[in-house]
């Protein structure tokens, strides 16, 4: 039964493909994100790991291809830096997620241990306080999918320790996540699943710990010696 | 000597209130109150929507907003004067040497100001929340509505900044308006007029108002900024 529920496809990509000022930046992209995973999408900087995110999710129009996936509004996408308006934590959570009771409001703040900081101005948040704000801002209406940009790029251990907390828990929640890191060991931590990009083409996707064992494309092996 | 008694006679006469110089006062208030009212009215929805939507034209405006801005004020005065003159295009409207015209003159003048500005802050603010935007697919309603709310203290730094430079305009106005007494004759005007003709103590008692209007403006501008930073974190 485990078996059968991971293996449907929660989103499929056939053939994207994405130039912009006669750079191919997304170059025939075929891909299958199975319900339940977490895939790590690893990437030089420049491959076309964000762009790649940002089609999947709606965000850039593709020039051409089909992606077949849940609906938008249960989708959510966490930035690498996190985009707050410019109010009080609590206010931007509100405009984030409508139509949350203060009940359950207080519960997103505590698990995020910002119970403290809601009446705090967005801007005035430290690096991890607003990642953790832009988190529980996209885990509150429980997406089924989930696309994480290296969501604890320059975070210190400690942020980095309690947003992988957070994406093990949506996890564990049934969400299926698909993000980006340059961090060998967090991407060994998270992930099921590992698709490779250079150059925007998918040039491996597989199981994690094969990929990270020994990756088949010379390429990718390069890039996992370095990361 | 003469410059200290200059300054208690123009003390005095602001202490009593001098009606004609409430006169003058009241008619600037209210000459650069409508003309900004009108070019922010104008000019912030013209920014918001340059910054947001690419349509024809919309270079040829921005351009043409841009080059306002450096635009020397008598030249804007005498461009409005030929308009409005007996014998220009519009001069059946009758309003050359009127109120009216020096209201049009200081809109035309803070216009550009008020477009280039908001342009820049909605555009600047747009592309920092189009991400998200996008993400939670917000209506282009909603969109708007929430540009302006973020954007409300720079918005009200623009309509000071117009306001500033409506009311301490003199060449347009005094080409439009013709500086005529219990008529056209504004503060900035006046002083000019006054000092040509030695009576330094009006001109210095108008020159404090003026001053003191500026001070006003600028002080404003931080009170709300501060009062801004403050309210947000307890909101």
């Amino acid at each position: 039964m485990t078996d059968k529920k991971q293996s449907l496809t929660i989103l499929e990509a056939r053939n994207l493909v994405l130039s912009r000022n006669a750079k191919r930046l997304l170059d025939r992209v075929d891909l299958d994100i199975r319900t339940g995973s977490i895939t790590m999408l690893l990437g030089h900087n420049g491959a076309g790991k964000t762009v790649l995110l940002r089609t999947l999710h709606g965000l850039l129009a593709a020039d051409s291809g089909s992606i077949i996936g849940p609906s938008p509004a249960r989708q959510k996408m966490v930035f690498q830096k996190p985009i707050l308006l410019r109010r009080s934590a609590r206010k931007h959570f509100q405009f984030v997620c409508p139509g949350l009771d203060e009940t359950t409001t207080n519960n997103w703040f505590e698990i995020a241990g910002l119970s403290a900081q809601m009446q705090v101005h967005t801007h005035r948040l430290s690096g991890g306080e607003q990642q953790k704000l832009a988190f529980i801002g996209a885990l509150a209406s429980n997406p089924s999918l989930l696309f994480l940009d290296e969501p604890t790029a320059h975070l210190d251990f400690e942020s980095t320790t309690a947003i992988e907390k957070m994406i093990n828990r949506a996890h564990a929640n049934g969400t299926t996540i698909i993000m980006t890191s340059h961090n060998r060991a967090q991407a060994e931590r998270l992930a099921q699943h590992v698709l490779y990009i250079h150059a925007g083409k998918i040039l491996e996707s597989r199981p994690a710990k094969q990929f990270f064992k020994k990756p088949s494309h010379e390429l990718a092996n390069n890039f996992l010696n370095h990361l | 000597m003469e410059f200290l008694d200059a300054l208690k006679i123009a003390l005095t006469m602001l202490l009593s209130l001098d009606p004609e110089i409430l006169g003058v006062v009241s008619l600037s208030l209210m000459v650069s109150f409508t003309a900004v009212g009108s070019a922010l009215l104008i000019g912030l929805p013209i920014g918001a929507l340059l910054s947001s939507y690419r349509f024809p034209g919309r270079w040829a405006i921005i351009t043409l907003s841009n080059t306002f801005l450096g635009m020397p004020p008598v030249v804007v005065g005498l461009f409005i004067y030929v308009l409005i003159s007996r014998t220009g295009p519009f001069g059946w409207l009758g309003i050359l040497y009127t109120s009216y015209a020096m209201m049009l003159a200081q809109f035309v003048l803070v216009l550009p100001i008020s477009i280039a500005l908001s342009r820049q802050i909605f555009e600047s603010l747009n592309a920092e929340y189009t991400p998200l935007f996008g993400s939670l697919r917000t209506s282009k309603f909603n969109r708007i509505i929430v540009l302006i709310t973020e954007a409300r203290v720079a918005l009200i730094t623009i309509a000071l900044a117009c306001f500033g430079r409506a009311i301490s305009e003199v060449g347009a106005v005094m080409i439009v308006g013709g500086n005529i007494r219990h008529s056209t004759r504004v503060m900035t005007t006046a002083i000019g007029l006054e000092t040509s003709r030695g009576e330094l103590a009006t001109a210095m008692a108008l020159g404090i108002v003026l001053l003191g209007i500026a001070l006003s403006v600028n002080i404003a501008s931080q009170f709300v900024r501060s009062n801004f930073e403050k309210s947000t974190i307890n909101d």
